[in-house]
């Protein structure tokens, strides 16, 4: 034992000597992130639970959980909800992964332009969507239906859409939750390798049956995967039903959490309701991990080939016609309607040089006081929002994926959290957390802050863990063997390995700031508004105009940061090499 | 040209249960590439290659990573198409620059490198897919299933998933699912190169014996020399897109034409030098004269195996072909020594001998260089 130990002593002394000073100061930092990260999280869904299961005098009650099952102002609202999810679920997987097939597997035309396309219906807000959609198919105002009127000389109120039903609740959800499942059905299917499809090729089977028999299947998961995201953005979201299910005189989950909020306010109700999404969030995202992480479809992937794409012949034009078609419906149509308010004075109207006019984009930029305001605030919070955001993930993401600390699964579980926490939830939980001492947050820019911060991380987290997944140790452990410390390897070896993922990450959290509502709506107040709350205050107002200039506006910085994370975040990474 | 392509079925015809196989392929598979090229981006993969493979016969592409290999048999199987020339099995024009027959009408079967098994079937369902396809009854289709997983020994893996079988398992499921079907043409693309070494030499002689067994023609892809010596009956050395030279293990081995397929396969010494006659080269005071090639111009190269360079401590007495040397390097290989020996002028030879001549680095040594062995090469 003890000559064990003197032949142990000069190596450990060696080790000693180097970096490992660095590295306590690293651990110190590390735990430092752990604790923020386990507050961030568990402080609002404790009060939550306080407020759920407590009555006005802190005395421990169930009456407001029993309420969502005997009260039908409550169940009722769930019940929709999970009609309108389930719904548009399968309606996004039933769009999207034929689309994603077209663009990942065929001779289509336009398939980059499609590509395109669906990456805009992707980042637009869907609060601006169903605005949109408000402006072109409201039952009375509607585009459509006034040129229906038109068409066929009817009377007013005559119509042919109303938008504001469930059936237009679930179109308009679809229209911008489909993304979701064509991200993820084509990315598996340009994953998945061209052999498997050519294998079945060459024993006979014609292009359909290899489709049918062999690329489905391969894909299922990921479409499985797309299914659940979308139920669970659907489940979740507040803009699109607060627009279209409140005219319409019924609520879903998510606008009875936020009405109970208004006069009177019931918090320990709007706590209680809140507990089903949770949960169901929770299950689903478990259920998920396991759709995905089924190991026998990754581990024996072959190398990615080139894959043939199937020649469509005569049907190669009617495919992307189709495709069009469908991305008019979240693109096409949503952005002329925008385009057509903000500069006509009413929306019905012809567009024609007469009724051109800057009245809404001079109301919006000169005359309109929250506008200044709030983009103002807006950038400030995304700004910081994603630097914080950025740093914190990038901290904890390489401890994590190197497994610096023991307890790395914990940082790990807290960094993913709350991906289970809906906004609204969120936005619920630090409401009551921080309107009373010792911190009161509530007023100041902070609680939106620190709401952000908590509803963006994990997406930055979990793509910055796979890019340091993604660089092998061994190029740090080749920089070690030099004598650099960790910090040095930090800077010289992974800063340039990874800036294109950390780029990406930093733009993306700005994006999500941008158009986050769930949370603001419920934890702004007049001297901390943000541009997504404006253009829904706007919306209870009717100022469709001006709602379209400032969403035109919101899109285009949109767009540009979008294109500027591609620009200079997509090169370089998830290049595979060819096989020799 | 076109008018020879056989008659593809059209969508009217094709509802039909069967395969329409016989409407497309001659039985008979002789294959045959006719100046088949292709090129990426400008760069030619594939250059002009001509070559017939006779039926039944199992011929291997060898040659260094990224010669074209690939190319020419996805060329073959149809998933490339050409830029010019022709694919002809059994005389049937297959693919050409106007029209390509589709991979799925052309009676081939192919192991892929990755093996390419579908991971959401078990073993015997991804065996039993090629013959589903073409309608078989079930009974039937059970029967040839256990019938080629006996043969290729997995009927005790037929119920699992190919995530759970090792590489050599991996391996024989993709072999018995290309062979379950009873193809014309039987395409193989580095089908051992993910095997262990040990895995890898049985596995050769298994496709050998599979081989033998079906006699399907077969075109076999590989890098490693000693795979197609041992299971091929026409190698095809490629470099650089182009076929360097085809023929038997023997021919290729005994007389490679030019210095690529000669230093390529086996050990090889490659001596430059000046043309003295049309079958001698002179060089570091070596004359040396060759039973086979002609040399052409200046200065020519000869090769000649290491194994056939004879040494010893004596001189040889020979007027040409002998020369004095150093011994450089001496290694122990067990069944022989190797040496490397130096001439007069720094000129080095490597040669085995065998284990009684034992001289130490620094000694003199003399070199044979039997004419018989001494090959003059093209270029
Ligand atoms: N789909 C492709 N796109 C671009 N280049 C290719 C493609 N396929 C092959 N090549 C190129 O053609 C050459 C031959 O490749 P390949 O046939 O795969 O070689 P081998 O199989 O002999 O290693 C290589 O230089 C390769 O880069
Ligand atoms: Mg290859």
């Amino acid at each position: 034992m003890s000559s064990g130990e003197a032949l142990a002593t000069p190596g450990a002394a060696l080790a000693r000597a180097g970096p490992s000073s660095r590295l306590d100061i690293a651990g110190a930092v590390l735990v430092a992130c752990g604790l923020f990260l386990g507050l961030l999280v568990a402080l609002p869904l404790a009060w939550l639970a306080f407020f759920a299961l407590t009555d006005k005098d802190g005395a421990f009650t169930g009456a407001n959980l029993a309420r969502l099952v005997t009260d039908d102002s409550l169940a009722a609202p769930l019940r929709i909800s999970l009609i309108v999810a389930t719904s548009v679920g399968a309606i996004s997987a039933a769009v999207a992964a034929p689309i994603a097939w077209f663009v990942a597997r065929t001779d289509m035309p336009g398939r980059n332009l499609v590509r395109v396309l669906i990456t805009a219906s992707f980042v637009t807000p869907p609060f601006l969507g169903a605005i949109a959609w408000e402006i072109l198919a409201a039952p009375n105002s509607g585009l459509l239906n006034h040129w229906y009127r038109w068409l066929h000389d009817l009377p007013p109120f005559v119509h042919l859409f109303d938008i504001y039903t469930v059936a237009g609740l679930i179109f308009v959800d679809s229209c911008y939750a489909f993304p979701f499942v064509f991200v993820l059905v084509a990315n598996a299917l340009d994953r998945m390798p061209a052999d498997m499809e050519d294998a079945s090729a060459i024993l006979g089977a014609r292009p359909w049956r290899t489709a049918w028999r062999i690329t489905l299947p391969l894909a299922l998961p990921a479409i499985l995967a797309g299914m659940l995201v979308a139920f669970l953005r659907s489940l979740t979201l507040f803009g699109t039903p607060a627009i279209l299910a409140l005219p319409g005189n019924f609520h879903t989950i998510t606008t009875k959490i936020w009405s109970l909020f208004q006069y009177p306010p019931n918090p320990g109700l709007a706590a209680a309701a809140s507990i089903p999404l949770l949960l169901l969030t929770i299950v689903l995202l478990q259920v998920q991990n396991r759709v995905l992480g089924r190991r026998g479809y990754a581990v024996i992937a072959g190398k990615a080939g080139q894959a043939r794409l199937l020649r469509l012949k005569h049907w190669r034009w009617p495919a992307f016609g189709l495709c069009f078609l469908v991305l008019c419906l979240p693109i096409g149509l949503p952005y002329f309607a925008l385009l057509k308010a903000a500069i006509t004075t009413t929306i019905a109207e012809p567009l024609s040089l007469q009724t051109l006019t800057l009245k809404h984009v001079r109301f919006v930029l000169f005359e309109f006081s929250p506008t200044r305001l709030a983009f103002q605030n807006t950038v400030v919070l995304a700004v910081a929002t994603a630097t914080t955001g950025t740093a914190l993930a990038l901290v904890v993401s390489y401890a994590t994926a190197r497994r610096l600390v023991a307890g790395h699964r914990l940082l790990n579980f807290l960094a993913t959290a709350p991906i289970a926490v809906p906004g609204i939830v969120l936005g619920v939980g630090l409401f009551l957390a921080y309107t009373r001492g010792p911190v009161v947050l509530y007023g100041t820019l902070w609680i939106l802050f620190l709401a952000y911060l908590t509803i963006e991380l994990p997406a930055a987290y979990q793509q910055l863990q796979s890019a340091f997944r993604s660089i092998h140790p061994e190029l740090e452990e080749a920089g070690r063997l030099f004598g650099a410390g960790r910090m040095r390897i930090l800077r010289d070896i992974l800063a340039p390995l990874l800036k294109s993922g950390v780029i990406a990450a930093w733009c993306f959290i700005f994006i999500g700031v941008m158009r986050e509502l769930s949370a603001a709506v419920m934890l702004f107040t007049a001297q901390t508004k943000v541009i997504s709350v404006v253009i829904y205050d706007l919306n209870e107002s009717g100022d469709l105009g001006a709602i379209s200039v400032l969403g035109i506006a919101l899109l285009a910085v949109t767009f540009a940061i979008v294109y500027l994370a591609q620009r200079v975040g997509g090169a370089g990474i998830g290049r595979t090499a060819r096989p020799a | 040209m076109a008018g020879e392509l056989p008659d593809v079925p059209r969508s009217a015809t094709v509802r039909q249960r069967s395969f329409p196989f016989d409407r497309c392929i001659p039985l008979m598979a002789k294959v045959e590439l006719v100046r088949l090229s292709k090129s990426y981006g400008g760069q030619p993969a594939v250059d002009g290659i001509d070559l017939e493979i006779p039926d039944g016969v199992l011929a291997c592409l060898l040659g260094p990573s990224g010669c074209g290999k690939t190319t020419t048999l996805r060329l073959i199987a149809g998933f490339v198409e050409p830029d010019t020339g022709e694919v002809r099995v059994g005389g049937a024009l297959l693919s050409s620059r106007e029209r390509t027959l589709a991979p799925e009408f052309r009676r081939m079967s192919m192991v892929f490198q990755s093996y390419a098994l579908w991971p959401h079937m078990t073993v015997a369902e991804n065996v039993a897919y090629g013959l589903r396809l073409r309608g078989m009854p079930r009974e039937e289709v059970r029967r040839r299933v256990d019938a080629i997983l006996s043969v290729t020994r997995l009927s005790t893996l037929s119920g699992r998933y190919p995530g759970e079988l090792s590489g050599g398992q991996q391996q024989r499921a993709a072999l018995a699912r290309a062979l379950a079907v009873e193809p014309q043409t039987l395409l193989l693309d580095e089908p051992l190169s993910n095997l262990d070494a040990n895995l890898r030499e049985e596995m050769r002689f298994e496709i050998r014996r599979l081989h033998d067994a079906y006699r399907y023609t077969t075109v076999y892809v590989t890098h490693d020399q000693a795979e197609a010596m041992t299971a091929a009956d026409l190698i095809v050395v490629m470099n650089g897109g182009r076929i360097e030279q085809a023929g038997s293990p023997q021919d290729i081995y005994q007389h490679p034409r030019s210095r690529f397929v000669a230093s390529f396969i086996g050990g090889t010494n490659i001596l430059e030098g000046e043309v003295l006659a049309r079958d001698t080269v002179a060089l570091d005071g070596l004359v040396l004269r060759c039973r086979e090639g002609e040399a052409e111009g200046e200065r020519a190269a000869v090769s000649i195996r290491h194994h056939e360079v004879q040494l010893s401590g004596e001189p040889f007495g020979a007027e040409t072909n002998g020369a004095a040397g150093t011994v450089v390097r001496q290694i122990y290989l067990g069944a022989h020594r190797d040496y490397l020996v130096a001439l007069a002028g720094g000129t080095q030879l490597r040669a085995s001998a065998p284990m009684e001549l034992d001289l130490a680095p620094g000694t003199s040594i003399y070199v044979y260089l039997p004419p018989e062995n001494c090959r003059l090469l093209a270029a």
